[in-house]
């Protein structure tokens, strides 16, 4: 009981350790690799200017057989201050229409703040400072917009961490070697209360390894909750483009240690670009298996909800772009849960919008 | 006691990083100020190399852009400043290839 109790923190301190040692390494070994002088004068002359972006989406969704409307909003505000700051705060807002037993349609509006963060950028590091979403794997930082993710349902892995945090985090990315780019983020969290902008006290760190020869990444992410039960989380992801094809390829997979169990998921994007007729659509599969911690009693059970059971679920979906940014986007998914399996339906549009809030200077 | 640990070998990480990425910081400062009194290469250069820099941009926009999300429009290139600068901190990408993909973007 007491070595299974240590072996977090070993591999915590591991695997900061590793960090510290690794990053000195990478640093030296890459100067002598870069014509410094060329890159650098790239983008002399042009001065950023405040926008403001985000998508907006409006979605069906049939969950079971209970019918939801959903429209939803999430503007991006975007002000670059000098060379080297930027503040970025991004919020969200959607209400979720459904019917009642009356079979009136009722709303349920919901908002908040996803993360407001103030950067200051460095060639190797950049230092942020505020409300941040938790560098966990790759799914809550770069595909979760609706936008962006090839498939509008969250996979299972996402509840079982902290999304959000409160506090200071240092990241960036920097070639390792001459075929290899390392990224690394390492953060902690203060214990915030409020009901929109809820956080847990808790520090974490993610390392990834970027072949972009292969396209290829690999990474690995640990959370440390410091409050209430203090459960840990730690997590390995990859994704990869390969060359020939207009394929994408990625899975995370993340285990906790607390009452909020396992899972992973494998996703594939296809993009039919070699078909003429249809190079404006893709398809996508995901299969991904939740696995509840053993040993729950029914209240915890009763209390996690969906997080109290073992899920199987498996999605096939197609996203077809009008343009670059208006897409339309339909799924269907069926999850294995026991004592209940359902479909699960969705069908909507994304806007990705992009405004300048200044002049922009000469239009292309 | 085990808390303790944690957060000290949480505290000692994140203080070596901040050293470290303080070292790196100034190491970057001094370059560039040594760069800026040079001409700029992209202004200065052939055909030829404009030609390599639009095929390395175009490289480093596909591997790292290309692997979340559609191909954005082109934009004002003080837009692309901006947006080139978020994804910078969003998605960990080198500051090279922040650069490459800004020109590539613009030009």
């Amino acid at each position: 009981m007491c070595s299974n109790r240590r072996w977090p923190r070993k591999v915590a301190q591991a695997g900061l350790l590793g960090l510290i040692f690794l990053l000195p390494a990478a640093l030296l070994g890459q100067d002598s690799s870069q014509n410094l002088d060329t890159i650098q004068s790239l983008d002399e002359g042009i001065k950023p200017i405040p926008i403001l972006t985000g998508s907006t989406g409006y979605f069906t969704r049939v969950t079971a057989g209970q019918y939801q409307d959903a429209p939803s909003v999430s503007p991006l505000l975007l002000l670059p201050v000098g060379d080297r700051w930027l503040v970025e705060a991004k919020g969200s807002y959607s209400d979720t229409y459904s019917k009642n037993a009356l079979g009136d349609y009722t709303g349920h509006i919901s908002y908040g703040l996803t993360y407001a963060q103030i950067d200051y950028i460095t060639k190797y590091a950049t230092f942020t400072a505020g409300r941040f979403t938790t560098p966990f794997n790759i799914f809550g930082e770069r595909l979760a917009p609706n936008w962006i993710r090839a498939l509008q349902p969250s996979p299972l892995t996402s509840p079982v961490t902290s999304g959000s945090a409160l506090g200071g985090m240092v990241r960036g990315g920097f070639p390792g070697t001459q075929k290899i780019n390392l990224n690394y983020a390492v953060y902690f969290s203060a214990n915030n209360t409020h009901h929109l902008l809820a956080t847990d006290r808790s520090t974490g760190a993610r390392m990834g390894f970027f072949v972009p020869g292969t396209r290829l990444e690999l990474g690995a992410s640990f959370q440390q909750v410091l409050q209430a039960d203090r459960p840990h989380s730690s997590g390995v992801y990859f994704e990869w483009q390969p060359m020939r094809a207009p394929l994408t390829m990625r899975s995370e997979y993340v285990r906790s240690s607390g009452t909020k169990g396992s899972a992973y998921w494998f996703e594939s994007v296809y993009r039919l670009s070699q078909i003429s007729a249809l190079r404006r659509l893709e398809m996508v599969g995901r299969g991904q298996q939740f696995f509840a911690a053993s040993n729950l009693s029914a209240a915890t059970i009763k209390k996690l909800g969906a997080l109290g059971k073992d899920t199987n679920q498996a999605d096939f979906g197609l996203n077809y772009y009008f343009r670059s940014d208006v897409r339309a986007s339909a799924s269907y998914g069926r999850q294995f849960v026991l004592g209940g399996n359902s479909n699960l339906w969705t069908v909507g549009m994304t806007y990705r919008f992009v405004m300048p809030m200044g002049p922009t200077g000469n239009k292309l | 006691m085990k808390t303790r640990s944690m957060i000290s070998a949480a505290l000692l990480a994140c203080a070596v990083f901040l050293a470290l990425a303080a070292a790196a910081a100034a190491k970057t400062g001094s370059k560039d100020s040594a760069s800026s009194s040079a001409p700029p290469a992209a202004a200065s250069g052939s055909s030829h190399q404009d030609e390599s820099l639009h095929l390395e941009g175009e490289r480093r926009f596909r591997a790292n852009c290309a692997r979340c999300h559609a191909a954005p429009p082109r934009f004002a290139p003080r837009m692309m400043g901006t947006i080139v600068r978020h994804m910078r901190v969003r998605a960990t990408i080198t500051d090279d290839d922040m650069r490459y993909i800004l020109r590539y973007m613009t030009e």
